[in-house]
């Protein structure tokens, strides 16, 4: 899966699960400095999806069969 | 039903007229009853001595073509309108022109509150034993849904209510809204339909039903059958927020999660921005201080090694050092010059220590060492 695409709820999913893993601490340094540097990342990403998103509100119209729908 | 039956003689043979009112005086021994049904095709004029309605069942569809006198009609003053549901007295009768079976109506009365409490707890039990109020049924809704779906009546509180809850919770929230009439005549399948068009939205993963309080009337749609399926038929979980606590509409039941108010049912589609933006916090809090934990301990290990290796050499000379000292003092032990401590001497001629008197003569000359300087002395005899 390309990040890109990836929720809010994905991202910090995996951050929690690299936070658990160094947690547990048994990682080599290297590996734990490549998952320090990927959880800095989702991290970040996250706070900017939190950030970014900008509200909307979308009306849409009733059934089709329904001509009494307000808005059109 | 019995009226048939009874005439289809296989030898005797009727004409049509004949038959007709053959039905018809049979039609007439049965008893004059209630029907339930609502009101459809209702066609009223002023030049006609009859008033012609649709009894119509709302669940079945099934049709019962039914009159009334028109003075009768208008002294009731009901002014009924299409899909009302009404209670109507009368009995079969033929129309012998056309061979058509109508209702005569002869009393019709607007269905009233104990008849429509009795009509939703019928609906209640069939809808329970299909199973639509389950608890296995009820999904459960998203943390992070991408797009709130909104079913609400055009009045502004239920959708303001909603639409505040979730922007004050989520300010980046992607709200679709579809107003649709939510009481009165026909209300029901207007509500399904716009359930189902709003859930149809490709980004809506959650639907938040809306409607304010209102009288018992107002409330019916709610637990119409219609509306009700289509609750249990939404293909992302629906959250029931329709009338006040003390109201249970039968969608209420059929819904995954009821919600007692707009605004409650807003907490419960949406995250709340301030705890996910601490929960985010802390979550990179615990990234930084485990990660540094890792590096910390990871370095004292090698600090420890260090040391250990550092330390190495030096406990290599020292006991080297301690093995030289045990060298040095057996060495000492050894020298003659701890025998002459004794009061032994060393005695040399021409520099080498004579061992046997043989290897002198008298008057020869010799050096003694003692422990503590020396002197010289002449052989003066030589003893075997």
């Amino acid at each position: 899966m390309s990040d890109g695409e990836q929720t809010f709820e994905e991202l910090r999913h995996e951050l929690e699960e690299i936070v658990g893993k160094l947690e547990r601490g048994d990682v080599a340094v290297d590996e734990a400095i490549q998952l320090w540097q990927r959880g800095e990342e989702l991290h970040r990403r996250c706070a900017v999806l939190l950030e970014a998103a900008e509200g909307r509100i979308e009306e849409l119209a009733a059934g089709t069969d329904d001509k009494d729908a307000p808005g059109l | 039903m019995k009226v048939e039956a009874t005439y289809h003689g296989d030898r005797k043979v009727f004409s049509v007229s004949a038959f007709n009112e053959g039905i018809g005086i049979y039609l007439r021994k049965l008893p004059v009853l209630w029907v339930e049904g609502e009101v459809t095709e209702l066609s009223r004029n002023d030049a006609w001595a009859f008033v012609f309605f649709t009894l119509k069942d709302p669940e079945s569809g099934a049709c019962l073509k039914a009159t009334m006198p028109r003075r009768r009609f208008d002294a009731l003053e009901l002014e009924l309108a299409e899909g009302e549901r009404v209670l109507v007295e009368g009995k079969a009768e033929i129309y012998a022109a056309k061979g058509e079976l109508t209702f005569r109506a002869v009393a019709i009365e607007r269905i009233g509150l104990g008849d429509h409490l009795a009509a939703i707890e019928r609906l209640k039990r069939v809808l329970a034993a299909e199973g639509l109020f389950a608890a296995e049924r009820k999904r459960p809704l998203p943390r992070f849904p991408r797009a709130v779906g909104v079913v609400t009546g055009a009045d502004a509180a239920a959708r303001g209510d909603v639409v505040t809850g979730i922007r004050s919770r989520y300010p980046a929230a992607h709200i679709v809204v579809v107003e649709t009439r939510v009481q009165g005549v026909g209300a029901g399948p207007r509500i399904a339909a716009a359930l189902g068009r709003v859930a149809a939205h490709p980004a809506v993963d959650v639907v938040i039903v809306a409607r304010g309080g209102g009288s018992f009337d107002d409330l019916l749609p709610f637990s119409d059958e219609t509306v009700v399926r289509a609750f249990a038929a939404c293909p992302v979980p629906v959250v029931s927020a329709v009338g006040h606590e003390q109201d249970t509409p039968l969608c209420d039941l059929a819904a995954d999660v009821r919600a007692s108010t707009p605004t409650a049912a807003a907490r419960l589609v949406v995250p709340d921005l301030v705890e996910l933006k601490a929960g985010l916090a802390r979550l990179r809090e615990l990234l930084d201080g485990s990660a540094r934990r890792v590096l910390t301990h990871d370095r004292e290990r090698l600090d420890r090694s260090r040391d250990r290796l550092r330390s190495a050499p030096l406990l290599f000379l020292e006991r080297r050092r301690v093995a030289l000292d045990h060298a040095a003092a057996r060495l000492q032990a050894l020298s003659p010059r701890a025998t002459l401590t004794r009061g032994y001497a060393v005695v040399r001629s021409n520099g080498i220590a004579l061992r046997e008197a043989a290897a002198t003569a008298p008057g020869s000359r010799l050096e003694i060492e003692l422990a503590a300087g020396g002197l010289t002395a002449t052989v003066a005899e030589v003893l075997p």
